[in-house]
């Protein structure tokens, strides 16, 4: 079976700087795949190139085997199927909580609009929303809104999710609501990739974790590997450090 | 028997002479001004937009990248153009000289929409660019991870909010136009101010007139602002919202079994 993606050999830099080395790893179905490492250490840079939000400058992605830096890629149209959840929401503002869950159904994926809304309420409910369909981002906590960001996200029914850093601009009690609604996200089998600081998220709810130091992926495999038995040095270090 | 007369004695003479004259003077004004500035705003919203387009010099077609920034340059000189010369001689350079030296004779009603349409075009593109750049990059970054191109990404997120962003410009571009509107006197246009240097000549009564005029143009400006306010606060918004209850809930839910 093909994995829904595969980065090959991704090297990306900005200028002289360079950000990412090589980096290789394949996502399969249903994968939950934490990325830990300090900041600083291209992970969420890995992220925003599989989704192209940042262009590569070398290497390979493959999307069902089909290669995604080809000029001849529609770009729209495969982040209809890579969806993504940022640090700072960056839900619309000029909409309401429902219609940033309805906008890109009516106008990308050209779903009508009774269809459109009966989705969003779907998902705005699995994230425990949708009182709030009428209320502005701007009248939202900061874990109501990236709950909606994550029902906005669910509502293109993405085959694979990319979360950056999604509870990093949250505080303490706001962290818990949004790792409980990815939990049960990942407990019902949706594919993601998860660039997290939250290290009892990586080690309980993924199945497969990447630690990342300067650009390079360092080590990678199950969290009962990583965590309690790491080959490298500066694994060990950064666990040492994080956990302590 | 003017002279005999003394200020708000002449105010009152001149109103009652030449009051309609005044309101149709105003009139003229506030049509040009404020057709001028929407006309003004789409120009400004297209130069803007097409100012912002994102190159992609690996992705995109020389042919592409060539055209854009063709008509970048070209609207670039526009705005320098436009803004960087008084609004009086570009009225006279449109009206007379377009005539004399293509034969192209314009109305001067055409003239003047024209000018002040171009002009605040000018101003506008300069507005509606910062106001995309002001938008948030994460709104843009939100848009194309849900699949929006370009395209959709600006008309249905960053525009609506550059828009909200730059309405305070838009509300100045209408002020500066009523007030601006008076130099196309110079092509005979019949506004307020014309009407003003009409009454002026023919009774000797600058100081009342101008007093006249100067309330007209406040009232005018004045309203305006007033107006543009209220339809911000319309735009923005309640500050609160309401929970949906659990019966349009229920609906939504009853609807999605059927």
């Amino acid at each position: 079976m093909t994995p829904i993606l595969e980065l090959s050999h991704l090297e990306k830099s900005f200028g002289n700087h360079v950000i990412l080395r090589d980096i290789n790893f394949k996502v399969n179905a249903k994968d939950v795949i934490s990325v830990i490492g300090a900041s600083g250490s291209g992970k969420s840079t890995m992220l925003r190139c599989i989704n192209l939000l940042e262009i590569p400058s070398g290497g390979e992605i493959l999307f069902h085997g089909n290669p995604i830096l080809d000029r001849k890629n529609d770009i729209p149209d495969y982040r209809t199927k890579v969806g993504m959840v940022f640090q700072n929401f960056n839900l619309f503002s000029n909409m309401s909580v429902l219609e940033n869950c309805m906008v890109g159904q009516i106008k990308v994926l050209k779903r009508s609009k009774e269809e459109a809304k009966i989705k969003a309420m779907h998902f705005l409910e699995k994230v425990e929303m949708e009182p709030f369909i009428n209320a502005k981002p701007r009248q939202l906590s900061g874990g109501q809104k990236q709950r909606v960001a994550i029902a906005r996200a669910l509502s293109m029914e993405p085959e694979l999710l990319l979360f950056d850093e999604p509870t990093s601009a949250l505080d303490p009690l706001m962290v818990g609501e949004v790792l409980s609604v990815m939990k049960t996200l990942a407990r019902e089998g949706l594919t993601m990739i998860v660039v997290t600081h939250e290290m009892s998220f990586a080690r309980d709810v993924s199945n497969y974790v990447v630690y990342m130091d300067d650009g390079y992926i360092i080590e990678e495999g199950s969290p009962d590997k990583l965590f309690n038995n790491p080959n490298q040095e500066k694994t060990k270090k950064f666990l040492a450090t994080i956990l302590s | 028997m003017i002279s005999e007369m003394n200020f708000f004695e002449r105010i009152i003479y001149i109103l009652q002479s030449y009051g309609m004259s005044y309101l149709a003077g105003a009139g003229t004004t506030l049509a040009i001004a404020i057709v001028a500035t929407i006309i003004g705003c789409l120009i400004g919203f297209a130069a803007g937009v097409v100012q912002t387009i994102p190159l992609n010099l690996d992705r995109d077609s020389k042919v592409k990248v060539f055209l854009i920034k063709a008509v970048q340059t070209f609207l670039h000189m526009y705005v320098e153009l436009f803004r960087g010369t008084p609004m009086i001689v570009q009225a006279v350079f449109i009206y007379y000289g377009l005539a004399q030296i293509w034969g192209i004779q314009l109305g001067m009603w055409q003239a003047a929409f024209l000018v002040v349409s171009v002009n605040t075009g000018a101003y506008m593109a300069e507005s509606v660019r910062g106001g995309i750049i002001s938008v948030d990059p994460g709104q843009m970054e939100g848009a194309k991870s849900i699949g929006m191109n370009h395209v959709q990404s600006m008309m249905n997120v960053i525009l609506p909010q550059a828009f909200r962003n730059i309405l305070p410009q838009i509300g100045n571009n209408l002020i500066i136009n009523i007030k601006d509107t008076s130099v196309l006197s110079v092509i005979s246009i019949v506004d307020l101010f014309f009407v003003h240097k009409s009454v002026s000549g023919a009774l000797y009564t600058y100081f009342e007139s101008a007093s006249i005029v100067m309330l007209i143009y406040l009232t005018m400006t004045v309203s305006v602002s007033r107006l543009l306010r209220l339809f911000e606060k319309y735009l923005d918004g309640s500050d609160n919202y309401e929970l949906a209850n659990h019966m349009d809930i229920g609906n939504q839910m009853n609807k999605k079994r059927l």
